[in-house]
């Protein structure tokens, strides 16, 4: 009797192969590049230290998860068309630039004229860290909910947010110099609405694209993980801060600036492990068989 | 150069996994790893109920995207088409097995690698990969680089698969596509894949 490969159209697959070593990863490697980002840019050279060691810490995770972890360096070899490749790239030169920009700041080493090339630098790839894991699910063939270019971009303002959350839960305990936590709160109240309208647009968009895209969207939203991406990615992640930030962006009492930002920054930070950790899960293959 | 592929006949094909067996046999592939299998599933309702057979592989793509992702250059195209695992390169991170939209690699995870109390003789002299790596059918390059068809080829009783160069319009193989307009899986994709389906 013929078969028609119609027939084996079953339905749509689940990826399993990357769980929660790669999730951890992408939230710690994203939120250490984007913490060393904010501190650069306020000039704080211990918040700096705090980011590099926060992606060293994720990047520690992304080893464990390897089938062969002695074998990691080879990871370094085919940048010329790998994104993993190329992130391995752009972690070493963030983790690099970013310890010798830590010393110059805090004048353990003078760079002299290198130092402005050296702050270029080390800003460079932590943009690209917080990039470029966007672009390892975006290319993806295989996986259509991963197949858009909003990732890239996504990703980057998730780890920015991320970041400035450590930095603002890390400030009662870091040295000098002391850090506007009201002024932080009110740029997360800017991240905040971006990240809403991107993950949004990202929802609306895949939303008419292949059947595997929309099987993901319906987990998300209506299926086996519509409470943690609604009430967590969403309502907990996003809109409660949102709601009750903007009362307390005016406060001038740093007790009770702190008190609140402190209890958003925890809010924001589940809501971003939240999101990698659903992106990840509801990757589904198109149905072949 | 040739380019290597395959065209298998659903109409012929039984079911009987005979390939599957050949396979396991050529390559003493672990527990839980298959290069090469059979889906099935029953289809239509009673009396007209029947059970339809799909024998599946690496499709070999000429534009791999597994080949694109792999960080270390384990995943290679041979100039013959042969789409290879370099078991010694491969640092199991499975990035390919992300990219691949046919499901045809297999993580070899840290666990046994025989299928009873300990290693046969033959597990013993055939088994050269290490555990912790991805793994997935490499069209018995070993074989193929012999003069000889890929053993599931070979073994197939029904003589459904059919091996050849797609690159030489003469070769069984390319008559056969052209022929009986066979199809590969999921030509949408683009990675124009190399092994195709006669009967759908």
């Amino acid at each position: 009797m013929s078969a028609h490969l119609d027939e084996f159209l079953i339905d749509v697959k689940p990826q399993k192969e990357w769980g929660w070593l790669v999730i951890t990863y992408l939230f710690l490697g994203g939120a250490g590049a984007g913490l060393f980002l904010a501190s650069l840019y306020i000039s704080h050279p211990w918040g700096e230290a705090l980011g590099l060691l926060l992606l060293v810490v994720g990047t520690l995770f992304l080893m464990l998860d390897l089938g062969r972890p002695e074998r990691f360096w080879r990871a370094f070899f085919r940048a010329r068309t790998s994104w993993i490749s190329r992130g391995c790239f752009f972690i070493s030169a963030l983790v690099l630039l970013g310890a010798i920009h830590v010393l110059v700041e805090l004048n353990v080493w003078d760079a002299g004229s290198w130092a402005l090339l050296i702050q270029i630098g080390a800003a460079t790839a932590a943009v690209a860290v917080m990039i470029y894991t966007g672009f390892v699910l975006a290319p993806s063939p295989a996986i259509p909910f991963w197949n858009s270019t909003f990732f890239p971009v996504i990703f980057f303002v998730y780890s920015l947010l991320a970041g400035i959350d450590f930095l603002i839960l890390a400030s009662p305990i870091l040295p000098a110099p002391a850090i506007d936590i009201a002024h932080l709160e009110k740029v997360q109240f800017g991240l905040v609405l971006l990240c809403l309208l991107l993950v949004l647009s990202h929802l609306s968009v895949m939303s008419g694209s292949a059947v595997a895209a929309r099987k993901s969207i319906q987990l998300l939203t209506r299926g086996r993980w519509a409470m943690l991406f609604l009430g967590g990615v969403i309502g907990v992640g996003l809109v409660v801060p949102l709601l009750f930030a903007w009362p307390f962006l005016w406060q001038t009492s740093f007790q009770t600036v702190f008190a609140i930002t402190a209890v958003l920054a925890l809010l924001r930070l589940f809501g971003d492990y939240l999101f990698r950790f659903l992106v990840i899960r509801a990757g589904h293959y198109d149905p072949l068989l | 150069m040739a380019r290597y592929g395959m065209v298998i006949d659903l109409n012929i094909c039984i079911g009987c996994n005979a390939c599957t067996m050949a396979c396991k046999a050529e390559h003493a592939t672990p527990p839980g790893v298959f290069y090469s299998k059979v889906l099935e599933k029953e289809v239509g309702k009673y009396p007209a109920a029947r059970r339809v057979f799909l024998p599946v592989l690496c499709n070999h793509c000429q534009n791999p995207a597994c080949e694109e992702v792999c960080p270390t250059g384990a995943t290679q195209k041979r100039d013959d088409g042969i789409v290879t695992i370099d078991h010694d390169l491969c640092i199991g991170c499975r990035s390919c097995m992300e990219a691949c939209p046919y499901g045809a690699r297999t993580f070899h995870k840290h666990e046994a690698t025989y299928y009873f109390n300990e290693k046969t003789p033959f597990e013993e002299m055939k088994q050269d990969f290490p555990d912790g790596i991805v793994m997935k059918c490499n069209f018995c390059a070993e074989r193929v680089d012999e003069g000889l068809d890929p053993a599931c080829v070979q073994t197939c009783p029904t003589e459904c698969r059919v091996f050849g160069d797609l690159d030489d319009p003469q070769s069984e193989v390319s008559r056969i596509v052209a022929e009986k307009k066979a199809r590969p899986l999921l030509p949408d994709k683009g990675l124009e894949p190399s092994v195709f389906y006669v009967g759908a």
